[in-house]
């Protein structure tokens, strides 16, 4: 059997295209424009999927993005909403949360203990006894999430993309569709985004039978796709509002992060369901949904049913299914006084019978309990919600359309900060007062008359472009809602046996409200927590609002009292993929960088840098440690060189150069010699070493300062703030990414420097820590005579753009002497040998310079410094820890690791900080923080290895190297 | 005096597209990667090119302006803003900031290296700018994705130029002419360079274009 009807004039599937699907096992024909969901209920399949928490048989409810309970996977996606993601030729579908399939799903006996499982159950039953916790925890665990997780999901990047417009429209519906035009027309960009793949809003389905509303859409349509100032972003959602109205598009390809001028929220209402029993049978939909099945989809949502209203709107409806052929059995009006005149004279001109002051008690399931069979009508009090019981008949149907009310689609008004007011007239919450730049039209505005919505959306967008400065655009005049009200105060019917559903997403009835009131969760949050409404994957869209209203009928308070709850963003999921994107991470390269890799460099991540950690040439078979080794050795006994370019290098020149040091770092500049080089540590205000480097007086008024790798930035950031504070006249050149650097060591450095440049490398004329500039390699060069990884080293600085070009002549050079490349593993193991520390690796967030031997490095008696006052403190108080450099006791079982703690007496006295096995040295060497009294040379501390033993170290006063040099 | 030969600092990434190499003010270029009439039409779609090579001169400090208009170089009037001296693009990147670039066969830049030192209230800054030129039909989708703030619109217009983040890297950016074609310029620290070269090129090989050599935009022969 099929439910698909004859050509509707506005629908949305192309019968050229026929295609093919499985669904469950079951082959299935659909039409290209078909959803999962349009195109199963053509071919009559009507259960979509199980409940969550019950595993009710469900189909189609809201048909328009929320229907939770039909799911689907394809094998590769799971959680497909079928009720708007268009099927597609050979897609293998199942229903998700099934234990045997939809048809025959093992789960469904929960919803045959549901009286054992009242409101709040999880919380208050599985805790007790503790000892069966973990049987429960498991047990929840298994029925918890809908869908499986495929862990083989491939990583598709989605480009992540920036929008920039004038105004940004949200819904395209009529009132959407109108403010863009005004905005647009007044000469603002404008950018419009709808969720529907079609533009048109409720145009699209709810007719009324009336053909005008076609050739309105057809209009309005064209008016704005033609509109060289729109443009359109259909078939995405507007995922949420940041400040200064920042809004994520998402769409199938990705997100579009759009930043606007102002905002027009016209997206809309929900439809709410009313609550009767058994109103989740697949058969039982919104009325809206009806629509869409019939007007965009030719398919009938059932052959025979009835319809029940609380509003006018449901007269639409049955309008609409009646000009499809569907067969109306009866209008059920759960008000007194009906609808609008002219409403109820078409639909009983249509011959459908109208029942004022009714409702449906209850739905008859067919005898599977997968469909309807009828409903029983009775007498409906609206005062208490009760159905008299002695005023019932039954009629007999195949699905029932409901309609009892909207809620507004404001989780965007809402986020930006929109304060809302119930408005009686429309029963609905309603923007009271906007942000900045943030307008709300149509129906979320309470607007719901069509000629009315679009006025509405004329007058947003006027406002939004007088709000722009375009201050000749007339303001526009709405009338407010007048007649029926829109939405029902309180479309529930009690029943005594329950199953009368609130929120479909976690199978929630009327009476778990009222037992979460008798408990104490009386608040609407509270509320929310103890039931779970609203916290399914639909959020609450199709029962936040009854559950408001239950809650304030229980509360004896008005709605307005109880109030709402705020969605936060992203309002509606959005595939992890989308959220992450097409990730940027920047890393830098210095000028050598293709020398490394082609030598065999291990390259390592150094902050934002990409460093050589050691070389493992093509060929050579040795171990990682035996690289290090090795470089480290090449620098002992002949030379080595490695990559320096990432140190920070910063220009300090002006006439106050010298004194702005004297104030940033704790050490004295202005006496310091031009051509001369000084340690320049640096200190946060609590006196915690965060940086050293090294300042060369290039001129009077001229400093060349450099800084650790990983803290270039931050020590420029800090350079430029306090030069701001203090007012000197210095200017400052960050030149860490413009020079290359490296550094020449060991023995025989002085000789190859010497065949590439004719400076005068002797100690005479050139001595530890002095500077000069030369050519080398016939590059411009500044030279530094350092000894951090060797006594004779020289740091060569040259722009970048020349830096491969000198860094291979240096190479070739030292060929002879058998010069090798040392990565950041060698240098680690070179400094240590030469006993220096290094900040933030042997020092961390809390060291001051008298507890890392750097008191040598402080100039107290200097009028400031930063830092310098949290000294004087410190100064004055007992050392907690202190910085040694120890050897590990030569017959150690276990190599200790860094962090290792130094244990004394029992208790933890310190940590080992950096330790390493030198084979120069042919000892373990390291650094470790010890009590003070522990510093002492020759004084013996334990170290606590991974595994629990006890290895013995002594404190060593001087560099590691004289223990090799006897 | 040996024969230096200076590197583009993008020169790493290009090393696998093997590009017919040229040398421009030193420096080794890509003059090509492919066959003109494919780069043609990447030019059209959307590419990249790298123009690292061209002559730079950059002065800071706040007697920056007054020295270089006490050379006859015509400045622009405001900061973030560029102009044109002859033919050199001449940026002002602050009240006190400027950085000047030389087409082929220019020496502006050249010549006032020579003339300035730095002294007092005024500082030659060294530079070492990975420069590209980007351009194409698709080049505002291209922006999309990498840039947070709208650059097709009166940000660069009226030359302006902006100094913001694209693809998480500080960059100066302007749009002109070349060679008839508008396009975009952009410079970033060259140690950034191969990053964003690669990242902007994986953006443009997926919306159909390619990486153009210097010969596109300019005449090294």
């Amino acid at each position: 059997m099929t439910l698909r009807i004859a050509e509707q004039e506005n629908e949305w599937i192309n019968r050229d295209m026929p295609l093919t699907f499985e669904y469950e096992g079951q082959q299935i024909e659909a039409y290209e424009g078909d959803t999962i969901s349009s195109a199963l209920w053509a071919a009559d399949i009507k259960v979509l999927g199980r409940s969550f928490k019950y595993h009710r048989a469900r189909g189609l409810l809201s048909f328009a993005n929320h229907d939770v309970n039909a799911l689907m996977t394809d094998g590769q996606d799971t959680n497909i909403r079928a009720d708007v993601i268009p099927v597609t030729h050979g897609m293998q579908l199942t229903a998700v949360n099934t234990d045997g399939g939809v048809l025959k799903d093992k789960g469904r006996y929960i919803d045959k203990i549901s009286a054992f499982l009242p409101v709040g159950f999880y919380y208050k039953t599985f805790h007790k006894p503790k000892w069966m916790f973990p049987f429960w925890e498991d047990k929840i665990r298994k029925a918890a999430g809908l869908g499986k997780v495929n862990f083989n999901y491939p990583r598709i990047t989605r480009a992540k993309r920036y929008a920039h417009c004038d105004v940004l429209v949200v819904g395209a519906g009529a009132s959407g569709l109108s403010a863009a035009l005004e905005a647009a027309d007044a000469g603002s960009q404008v950018i419009l985004v709808d969720e529907n793949r079609k533009i048109g809003g409720s145009l699209t389905y709810d007719m009324a039978a009336d053909v005008n509303t076609g050739s309105l859409l057809k209009q309005l349509t064209e008016n704005v796709l033609n509109h060289p100032n729109i443009r359109v972003i259909a078939d995405a959602y507007a995922g949420g509002y940041y400040t200064d109205h920042l809004v994520p598009i998402v769409e199938k390809r990705g997100i579009t992060k759009v930043r606007a001028g102002s905002i027009i929220v016209a997206s809309g209402v929900f439809e709410q369901p009313p609550v009767f029993r058994y109103n989740d049978l697949p058969g039982v939909m919104l009325s809206s949904a009806a629509q869409r099945l019939v007007n965009r989809y030719s398919v009938k949502p059932f052959t025979k049913g009835i319809v029940v209203t609380a509003n006018d709107y449901g007269y639409r409806a049955a309008l609409d299914l009646a000009a499809a052929n569907v067969e109306i059995v009866a209008v059920i009006d759960m008000r007194q006084t009906g609808a609008d005149g002219d409403l109820t004279a078409k639909v009983k001109q249509a011959g459908i019978a109208v029942h004022l002051g009714s409702c449906i008690y209850e739905v008859v399931p067919t005898s599977d309990k997968m469909g309807v069979s009828a409903v029983v009508v009775c007498a409906y009090d609206e005062a208490t919600a009760e159905a008299d019981l002695h005023q019932q008949v039954v009629l007999h149907c195949d699905g029932v359309a409901m309609s009892a009310g909207w809620a507004p689609a404001a989780a965007l008004l809402y986020q930006a900060g929109t304060q809302m007011r119930y408005d009686e007239a429309v029963q609905q919450f309603v923007p009271n007062q906007l942000p900045d730049g943030v307008f709300a039209a149509g129906k979320v505005n309470g607007i719901f008359e069509l000629e009315q919505r679009m006025l509405d959306g004329k007058r947003a967008g006027a406002e939004a472009s007088r709000y722009l400065g375009k201050t000749t655009v007339s303001p526009v005049e709405v009338t407010a809602h007048r007649g029926n009200s829109p939405s029902h105060p309180y479309p529930i019917v009690n029943h005594p046996k329950a199953k009368n559903f609130v929120d479909f997403d976690e199978d929630i009835q009327v009476k778990d409200f009222i037992n979460a009131a008798k408990e104490g969760f009386d608040n609407i949050e509270l509320m929310k927590r103890f039931t779970t409404v609203g916290m399914g994957p639909s959020q609450g869209k199709h029962s936040n609002m009854n559950a408001i209203r239950i809650l304030a009928r229980i509360r004896d308070l008005p709605v307005e009292k109880i109030g709402s709850t705020t969605a936060r963003p992203f309002f509606h999921p959005t595939p992890i993929g989308h959220l992450g994107g097409r990730g940027f991470h920047p890393h830098r390269l210095t000028a050598m960088h293709e020398w490394h890799v082609k030598e065999g460099a291990v390259m390592m991540e150094a902050g934002v840098w990409m460093r050589p950690a050691y070389y493992l040439p093509a060929g050579v078979k040795i171990s990682n440690q035996q690289a290090v080794q090795q470089e480290a050795l090449a620098v002992r006994k002949s030379a080595g060189m490695i990559d320096g370019s990432t140190l920070g290098k910063i220009e300090v020149f002006g006439k106050d150069a010298a004194a702005f040091l004297e104030r940033f770092y704790t050490g004295k500049f202005a006496s310091q010699k031009v051509g001369n080089s000084r340690i320049a540590m640096l200190l946060d205000e609590a006196g915690v070493i965060v940086d050293d480097g090294v300042a060369v007086r290039l001129d009077q008024d001229k400093f060349y300062v450099s800084t650790n790798s990983s803290n270039a930035a931050t020590v420029y950031r800090e350079m430029q703030r306090n030069l701001q504070l203090w007012g000197m006249q210095v200017t400052l050149v960050n030149l860490t990414g413009v020079m290359s650097a490296m550094t020449l060591a060991g023995p025989s450095s002085r000789s190859i420097l010497s065949e590439v440049t004719e400076l005068d490398l002797l100690d005479e004329a050139f001595p530890q820590g002095a500077y000069r500039e030369a050519l080398v390699a016939g590059v411009k060069a500044r030279v530094m005579r350092v000894a951090f990884v060797s006594d004779l080293a020289f740091e060569i600085h040259v722009p970048s753009s020349a830096g491969l070009h000198v860094w291979q002549k240096i190479m070739d050079a030292g060929k002879t002497y058998g010069i090798r490349p040392f990565g950041t593993d060698a240098q680690r193991l070179l400094r240590l040998e030469m006993g220096h520390h290094l900040i933030s690796h042997d020092t961390d967030g809390l060291t001051n310079p008298f507890e890392a031997h750097a008191d040598s490095l402080v100039a107290m008696d200097k009028p400031f410094f930063i830092g310098q006052r949290s000294l004087k403190i410190l100064q004055k108080k007992p050392l907690k820890k202190k910085l040694v450099r120890f050897v590990l006791d030569t017959n150690f079982s276990e190599m200790p690791k860094e962090c290792n703690l130094v244990i004394e007496n029992g208790e933890i006295a310190g940590r080992v900080t950096s330790i390493s096995f030198s084979e120069y040295v042919n000892r373990v060497i390291g650094f470790a923080f010890v009590l003070p009294e522990q510093a002492k040379a020759g004084n013996q501390f334990a170290i606590r290895t991974d595994s629990g033993r006890m290895e013995m170290a002594e404190v060593v006063e001087d560099a590691f190297l004289s223990l090799s040099q006897g | 005096m040996q024969n230096v030969v200076l590197q583009s600092s993008v020169a790493f990434a290009q090393t696998s597209l093997k590009p017919e190499l040229g040398f421009i003010n030193g420096m080794a270029i890509a003059n090509r990667y492919a066959d003109p009439d494919v780069e043609s039409r990447h030019a059209a779609k959307l590419t990249i090119c790298d123009v690292s090579c061209l002559s730079r001169f950059a002065i800071k400090g706040p007697a920056a302006a007054d020295t270089l208009k006490a050379k006859g170089v015509e400045l622009p009037a405001s900061a973030n803003s560029w102009s044109r001296h002859d033919e050199t693009l001449v940026m002002r990147l602050g009240s006190s900031e400027f950085l000047l670039e030389d087409p082929i066969g220019v020496q502006q830049c050249k010549g006032l290296s020579e003339q300035l030192q730095s002294g007092d209230g005024v500082h030659v800054v060294l530079r070492n700018d990975a420069s590209f030129i980007l351009s194409g039909e698709l080049l505002d989708e291209l922006l999309a994705q990498v840039c947070a703030i709208d650059l097709s619109g009166p940000m660069l217009a009226d030359n302006r130029l902006a100094m913001t983040s694209i693809a998480g890297v500080s960059v100066i950016v302007l749009r002109q002419e070349v060679a008839g074609q508008s396009l975009m310029r952009l410079w970033c620290d060259g140690t950034f360079g191969v990053y964003l070269w690669e990242t902007l090129l994986d953006i443009i090989k997926e919306l159909g274009g390619g990486p153009v050599g210097f010969n596109q935009f300019f005449n090294s022969n």
